[in-house]
């Protein structure tokens, strides 16, 4: 079907089929454009200075992000976010990399199901590890608290790290801790000096992952938050819920930045490919 | 050293050692899970058969009393018909329009291209689901941008009443969940042999006939993963379905959210649970046997 690979004899074909060709080029480009466009409307909305969208825009400002950097809460909440996105990804790392590390060494009948049951809370239904949590949480006393949240927040990102840092450490060549190993070095000394500098990418790339999701999550979080330290998507999740906030917008636009920063260290640490 | 490591008592001292390093290493991993992952499932199963008072207090007793009152009115089994039914439609309808979009990312023509199309698909499962929710709302209210458009151009004189039904929830669900079925049906795209194409078609077979003999038959795995993955999203979400639907879909993710934040009926809410989980787990685990036969068939 590439051009590349027709040759004298396909080309009469080539002309006969051009057709369906072009047909999935525009199905193809339809369904980027359907992914693409609410994420363009966002980007404008956020840009003009009235509160209802309109097609196409006719003037620029920079209203709604004022608004939000002169809010209080909102900023508040971003603060919030921001210091709870940093707590995550340094213990979600530190937890999956050891894990990762440990069950890749390991040899033991039922590793598989083990495997998937770090892995499962991509699976399960969030609605149902909310709840589950919120019990748990209200049997502790922590509901309500930034403990719980931290908590749902590291299990959520969990399985990211555990398979970025599971990419690199299959992709890592045995030889090398063998050989450090065998020149005497112990295996907590192997780790540090040569596992872990050379599994480098993958943890980077499982940080980025656990900070994204940590800062993007809701499904949990309106489970086990408390009303007077929100999260910045649990409050835009209450804003639209009830009003029509146009600041909501701009706040999008720099969840979207982040997401887009997010990509590039993503794609130059490990490699996109790799790990979606 | 290096000499003593070779005697068979050393040899299996060190690897003693490295064992029991990597069993530390995984043990604080392990301890995280089973507290904050497993005690709450076993907790949430066994708050199931506990029974309630009229005000909803939590009664000391044990029965079937809140999976009989699930599985025997009417209102929930058609919740539980629609929660699928919806699942099964997000599915199917990503998986379709996951095709040409793989195609285009295995087919593009320069780096560029990919790249641009990768981020496209990419960049939305970096961003909150709030986000991609509200520009849903946006686009689809009374006075959002689709009416807006459809009344410049005269086709409608009164704005369509386009959020608030399933169909929001669907379009809404397609578009979060897409990039989850385009990248494993690309990635097995991709793995496929060019020459088994050519071959096909200079047999005599047709594109679309290639398609259906070569292309599909070894995307299966890819379709199937993305599949998985559709699925248990869109039966468990609760977010998507509130903001663009309403509270009043009979759909269960959302009514467990009732349940319990509002009507605080927590048996009935853990029954409702277990429900969508056990649902949930075993058409994901049927599609996984699917899965793992297509794949031995391809492979054996």
């Amino acid at each position: 079907m590439d051009d590349r690979e027709m040759t004298g004899a396909s080309a009469r074909r080539r002309r006969r089929f051009d057709g369906w060709t072009l047909l999935v080029w525009i199905a193809g480009g339809a369904v980027y454009l359907f992914l693409v466009v609410p994420v363009l409307v966002i980007i404008l909305s956020a840009f003009s200075p009235n509160p209802y969208p309109e097609f196409p825009p006719t003037e620029f400002s920079l209203r709604w992000f004022r608004e939000v950097f002169q809010s209080e809460p909102w900023m508040r909440a971003i603060g919030f976010s921001l210091w709870l996105m940093v707590i995550v990804t340094a213990l979600t790392v530190a937890l999956g990399t050891t894990a990762a590390y440990g069950i890749s060494r390991l040899e033991f009948r039922g590793k598989q199901a083990l495997l998937s049951f770090m892995l499962s809370p991509l699976m399960i239904p969030q609605v149902v590890m909310g709840i589950a949590l919120l019990y748990l949480f209200t049997a502790m006393g922590i509901i309500r608290t930034m403990a719980g949240l931290v908590i749902g927040h590291i299990l959520v990102s969990f399985p990211y790290v555990i398979r970025t840092v599971g990419v690199s450490l299959s992709n890592l060549d045995p030889k090398l801790e063998r050989a450090s190993m065998s020149l005497g070095a112990g295996p907590v000394q192997t780790f540090f000096r040569i596992t872990l500098p050379l599994i480098r990418p993958g943890i980077v790339a499982g940080g980025v992952f656990s900070a994204v999701t940590s800062f993007g999550e809701v499904s949990i979080s309106l489970f086990v938050v408390s009303p007077s330290n929100m999260t910045v998507p649990v409050r835009i999740f209450n804003y639209i819920d009830q009003t029509f906030d146009p600041s909501v917008n701009a706040i999008s636009v720099l969840f979207i930045a982040v997401a887009v920063l997010a990509l590039i260290i993503i794609e130059r640490t490990i490699g996109l490919t790799k790990v979606m | 050293m290096a000499r003593t490591n070779r005697t068979p008592g050393a040899e299996s001292a060190g690897k003693y050692r490295r064992n029991l390093f990597s069993w530390v290493m995984l043990t604080p991993g392990l301890i995280f899970l089973g507290a904050f992952l497993a005690v709450p499932f076993l907790l949430l199963f066994v708050i199931s058969f506990r029974d309630v008072d009229n005000w909803m207090n939590m009664l000391p007793t044990y029965s079937l009393n809140q999976y009989l009152e699930v599985f025997t009115s009417r209102f929930y089994l058609h919740m539980i018909w629609t929660t699928l039914w919806v699942a099964v439609a997000t599915t199917v309808i990503c998986i379709a329009l996951a095709y040409p979009a793989a195609y285009l990312l295995v087919r593009a023509p320069n780096r560029t291209v990919r790249t641009a199309l990768y981020v496209i698909l990419v960049s939305p499962l970096l961003t909150s689901v709030v986000i991609r929710t509200f520009a849903w709302i946006v686009l689809l209210a009374q006075n959002g941008l689709v009416n807006e458009v459809l009344m410049k151009l005269a086709l409608i004189s009164e704005p369509l009443r386009l959020l608030w039904n399933l169909g929001a929830v669907i379009i809404a669900y397609v578009q979060v969940m897409l990039p989850f079925a385009v990248l494993p049906i690309a990635t097995s795209m991709g793995e496929i042999d060019p020459r088994l194409r050519q071959a096909s078609m200079s047999l005599g077979a047709g594109r679309l006939r290639t398609f259906w003999k070569v292309t599909l038959p070894l995307t299966i795995p890819g379709m199937m993963s993305g599949a998985i993955i559709v699925f248990s999203l869109a039966a468990g979400s609760y977010i998507t379905p509130l903001l663009v639907g309403g509270r009043l879909q009979p759909l269960l993710p959302l009514a467990i959210y009732q349940q319990v934040l509002q009507v605080a009926n927590l048996p009935l809410g853990a029954a409702m649970s277990i429900t969508l989980l056990i649902l949930v787990g075993v058409l994901v685990a049927g599609m996984g046997l699917i899965l793992r036969r297509w794949e031995g068939r391809m492979h054996g």
